[in-house]
């Protein structure tokens, strides 16, 4: 047996084990540092991907307003019940937590009253694809469901009262059309912009203004960071930027005058235009049968959508701008001042109208006049005077005119699915395969029919225009635009976009002809006539299809008062019976209802001045437009615009495309 | 007893300590759900552990551990016997390892453990041991064997494993020859290394492991990232320190605790090191390695201090104990060694594992108030 060395190597081995040892404890730090100090910002990333979510929170939709304030478009608070599921959550399987859930729905459909209507499979689904956050158990409860919630279901855990913003249209069926609707906004384009996990439902505009501001009136989304735990539960919120309101558009439109469209279209299938001679405002713009735009939010049910699509009135269709018909006599004022123009004298031309007229092989029969002039040939409405006329002058002229005073063209008014008319010349007509321009074309155009179509709402301008003395105003919508937190609104521009070369003595025997029109005991627009008004207008009745079944478009267009016009009216009635006696009584009962706006707001109605002889000759160079002014001297408003716009650049008017970007250029 | 204190270590006294407050107080930080500021549940016993556990240490420390000489075998008997009897008891968690007594289940390999330093230290520091002989280290070898396999049979993989590098020191420092220890630490590498090479090419035919410890291995090897099977707690615990940064999420913030993406199962006893990495940050991690250190060097002091080789075998293989324990866990944490249920000495909740470091820590007191000087 060996004498054991008990005490000298051993320590340097236990020196060199700690050493080993220590040296192990280093190499950790060194792991700590990699991870925790080098690598960190990959490691926090990974940890922020694993619980955080990026919700979306939709922006506050801006606010339509008509003229005088009302609220077309609305914002309108709806109060759901809601499951959470972090407040259900059950450990084991999935399958205990929806028990849960349905368990706790049934509880709260006792208390309410509601009929549960989630679906197991749904609430799967939400937990599978949402779960952290709340799942809608009944959409927009009513009041007394609500308070017997409030009461009775306050301690059930996971369930509570969770409120939405809806859009509201109050005063859909007669708005539609212009406001449009929104609906469930397209989620492949919000995930374009940025990345959130989640994003809750939210409105995009889909039709009519709606849509076209949809940019402006959305506002800017927020959102929120929500923290959750390893199930993907809720656990808590860590962040939120509130959304922003979008911006609130104020409309040219009157909703008095909108409802007495309405009104005066009753049931009819059809469109009304007031505009405003003086500035182009589209004061209303009516379009029969409407159709309610809040079925259309959040979505339309297809039940519903399939009504609206297989009606054959056709309710989804805007038929004043979207509508095109051939104008009939309508468009006679304007053959008749086209003719002076390439021949001052014209105005003065007699033309016999014989109740049959012969062009080439054809026979057209129509109403015998006898001799007259231009000023009663419109009060009649002689067809052969215009042929006559037309043929003696040229059709280019007309053509000429109708595209200078914007037919044919879309006006670019703020509303979607407008269309442009035509005004066919020889171009068009080979360009087709219509062969070359006979005089039988001539004739058609000079009379407003054949391949001739305009939409009500450029009718309306082309009364305008005659209405205030020749000047072309592009029919505008928007009056003025809010940006989002300002208190003011900026007006959006007038478009003045130019002036017709049109004599004020042609423009006051055609003014004359319409004056009479109406006025005249024989004229063809008397049943419109409204005592105590002097307006103007004329009547047109367009045949369309085939001959024989003789179906026609009525029509008639107006201004009024006479002298110092504040409305021009567009007023359009699909397969009626004559402009004179289909079109003339409701427009009656328009003219009636504006008279007594007119007369309520500044006492100063049409009636005031019941002249006898205006439009008659008056040969004074100038003598008119002095004579206009004169008699708007109360209405300083107009004139300063006509003055104040005198000197502007007109616009190209079929830069139309353009224009809903520049009208609101300024808001992004 | 006046001399018995000036001779006491308070520095390991005060570390352990320490360890055992911040012990306390981060598992009530695992366990925090918010609105629960009550003191409970794991917490609550981990603090009567605690005291327990004190209360012991110093029970052994006053005990003269050069009396253990005497019975070292009975004690080692002892441990094996529980080790086989492991095997009666009902199975949890699909392994043998705890025997139910009132109140708490015994671990058996604890003991084992701390039995096998015991009876090296006592054995080779006999006089009638020849460390010189080759048999000698036969012997030590099998001696540590037999509870070895049978930790490993419950099975206890990770447990078992600590036996090895603790031998090895314990021959080592016993002035062993180098040469066979050297052989044997050559061949267990290379035995490692060619494990590591067949489950990377060929797990299913690999034999000896369980399935279960394939896939930790492979997720260690990188083979598979398996993020949300058995890669869960590498992963999850990596981001957890890894996102704690320089200073942390400061105390009860820790996110991947608080959101359940570090299981609550796990959260207080294998990885309450990822749980203060998190809160406390690298400033914080680093004291507790500090700390750590403080521990093993005390210890080894209380080695080379020792008054026979029995005290500075016991007092190095205790030391040897702790540093392969926290080494191997706070490892795992970081990801730099595969996933093994190893509890981080005086810091992870449990029981017996906090016992037997108490017992096995006063054994180092003991040692180092009976040393030579």
């Amino acid at each position: 047996m060996k004498i054991r060395r008990t005490d000298q190597s051993p320590s340097l081995r236990t020196y060199v084990v700690l050493f080993l040892m220590i040296g192990g404890y280093f190499l950790l730090s060194c792991a700590l540092w990699r991870l925790q100090i080098a690598k960190i910002s990959q490691f926090e990333n990974r940890q922020r991907t694993q619980s955080l979510r990026r919700v979306r929170l939709p922006g506050i939709r801006g606010k339509i307003y008509d003229r005088n304030g009302m609220c077309l478009a609305d914002n309108r608070p709806t109060y759901s019940i809601a499951l959470f599921p972090e407040g259900v959550r059950r450990s084991g399987g999935w399958a205990r937590t929806i028990d849960h859930a349905m368990e706790i729905m049934g509880e709260v459909s006792e208390i309410t009253g509601l009929k549960p209507n989630v679906k197991r499979s749904k609430i799967k689904n939400h937990i599978r694809c949402r779960l952290p956050l709340p799942l809608i158990l009944w959409q927009d409860i009513g009041l007394r469901s609500m308070a017997r919630f409030a009461e009775q279901g306050g301690g059930i855990p996971g369930v509570d009262l969770y409120t939405k913003v809806t859009r509201n249209y109050p005063y859909s069926p007669y708005t539609s059309h212009l406001i449009g609707y929104v609906g469930r906004a397209n989620l492949d384009e919000l995930k374009k912009t940025k990345d959130f996990s989640y994003y809750l439902p939210e409105m995009g505009g889909r039709a009519g203004l709606e849509s076209l501001f949809d940019d402006f009136l959305r506002g800017e989304a927020g959102g929120k960071i929500v923290q959750i735990d390893v199930s993907g539960y809720r656990f808590g919120e860590l962040a939120r930027r509130e959304p922003k309101r979008g911006g609130d558009i104020r409309l040219t439109l009157d909703m008095e005058v909108q409802l007495l469209a309405h009104q005066a279209l009753s049931t009819n299938r059809g469109a009304v235009v007031v505009i405003d001679p003086n500035n182009g405002d589209v004061l209303a713009m009516h379009s029969g049968p409407g159709y309610d735009a809040n079925l259309f939010v959040p979505y339309i049910r297809s039940k519903d959508w399939n009504a609206l699509r297989d009606d054959p009135c056709k309710p989804l269709l805007n038929r004043a701008v979207a509508g095109v018909y051939s104008p009939g006599s309508t468009f006679k004022p304007i053959s008749g001042l086209a003719a002076s123009t390439v021949d001052p004298e014209a105005i003065h031309d007699i033309y016999d109208s014989p109740g049959t007229f012969v062009i080439g092989r054809r026979v057209i029969r129509t109403r015998g006049h006898g001799k007259v002039n231009m000023r009663e040939a419109l009060k009649y409405s002689a067809n052969v005077y215009f042929f006559k006329s037309a043929l003696d002058h040229g059709w280019e002229c007309i053509t000429d005119q109708a595209t200078a005073v914007g037919l044919g063209k879309k006006t670019g008014v703020e509303v979607d699915f407008e269309r442009s008319g035509l005004v066919p010349d020889l171009a068009w007509q080979k360009k087709t395969g219509h062969g070359g321009w006979t005089d039988g074309d001539t004739c058609n155009l000079s009379i407003g029919q054949g391949f001739l179509a305009a939409t009500p709402l450029q009718m309306a301008v082309l009364t305008a225009t005659i209405a205030n003395g020749g000047y072309l105003y592009r029919p505008r919508l928007l009056q003025a635009y809010r940006d989002p937190g300002k208190k003011n609104y900026d007006p959006a521009p007038r478009r003045r976009v130019g002036k017709m070369n049109w004599s004020e003595e042609a423009l006051s025997v055609v003014r004359g002809g319409m004056y009479d029109v109406i006025m005249s005991k024989d004229g063809t627009g008397r049943r419109a006539a409204v005592h105590g008004l002097t307006f103007a207008g004329k009547t047109g009745t367009a045949e369309y299809g085939i001959k024989r079944e003789g179906k026609k478009h009525t029509w008639m267009i107006a201004f009024a008062p006479y002298d110092n016009p504040k409305y021009a009216v567009a007023f359009l009635i699909e397969d009626g019976n004559s402009g004179g006696s289909t079109v003339g009584p409701r427009m009656k009962i328009l003219m009636q209802g504006l008279l007594a706006k007119m007369t309520r707001e500044q006492g100063v109605g049409g009636g005031g001045g019941q002249r006898s002889e205006i439009g008659g000759r008056r040969s004074e160079v100038g003598g008119q437009r002095s004579e206009i002014r004169g008699q708007r001297a109360g209405g300083g408003e107009w004139i300063q615009a006509l003055e104040n716009q005198g000197g502007e650049a007109a616009q190209e008017i079929g830069n139309r495309q353009s224009k809903i970007g520049n009208s609101h250029g300024g808001e992004s | 007893m006046i001399a018995h204190l000036r001779r006491f270590d308070w520095t390991i006294l005060g570390v352990i300590l320490t360890l055992l407050i911040s012990s306390c107080v981060f598992i009530f930080s695992a366990e925090y759900q918010s609105g629960n500021e009550m003191l409970a549940g794991k917490t609550l016993r981990q603090i009567i552990w605690g005291t327990l556990g004190t209360g012991i240490y110093f029970t052994v420390a006053y005990f003269d551990y050069r009396k253990l000489k005497e019975i070292h075998w009975w004690i080692y008997a002892c441990a094996l016997l529980l080790l086989v009897v492991v095997f009666f008891c009902p199975e949890k968690s699909n392994a043998h390892r705890w025997i139910p007594m009132p109140g708490f289940d015994l671990q058996p390999s604890e003991l084992a453990k701390i039995a096998v330093v015991l009876s090296l230290a006592a054995w080779l520091g006999s006089p009638a041991t020849d460390v010189e002989e080759w048999i000698t280290f036969v012997k030590a070898a099998v001696l540590s064997a037999t509870p070895f396999f049978l930790i490993m049979l419950e099975p206890d993989l990770g447990t078992a494993m600590v036996l090895v590098p603790v031998t090895i020191i314990v021959l080592v420092i016993a002035n062993l020859p180098l040469r066979p220890i050297l052989t044997l630490i050559g061949v267990g590498i290379v035995a490692v290394i060619v494990l590591a090479v067949w489950l990377r090419f060929l797990p299913d035919t690999c034999p000896i492991l369980t399935d279960y410890q394939k896939s930790r291995i492979l997720v260690y090897l990188n083979v598979t990232q398996d993020p949300l099977g058995a890669g869960w707690n590498k992963l999850q615990s990596q981001i957890a320190v890894g996102s704690g940064g320089l200073f942390g999420k400061g105390y009860l913030k820790g996110t991947q605790n608080i959101l359940g993406f570090l299981p609550r199962t796990v959260a207080p006893t294998d990885f309450i090191y990822s749980v203060i990495a998190e809160e406390t940050g690298f400033v914080g991690s680093s004291i507790l390695l500090i700390l750590y250190s403080t521990i093993v060097v005390r210890c080894m002091r209380a080695a080379i201090k020792a008054q026979e080789i029995f005290g500075r075998l016991l007092a190095a293989g205790v030391g040897a104990l702790i540093f392969t324990h926290s080494f191997i866990n706070i490892a795992m944490t970081v990801g730099l060694m595969p996933i093994t249920g190893l509890p981080l000495p005086l810091m992870s909740y449990g029981g017996s594992f906090m016992l037997s470091t108490m017992v096995a820590l006063g054994l180092v007191q003991s040692v180092y108030l009976r040393r030579r000087i």
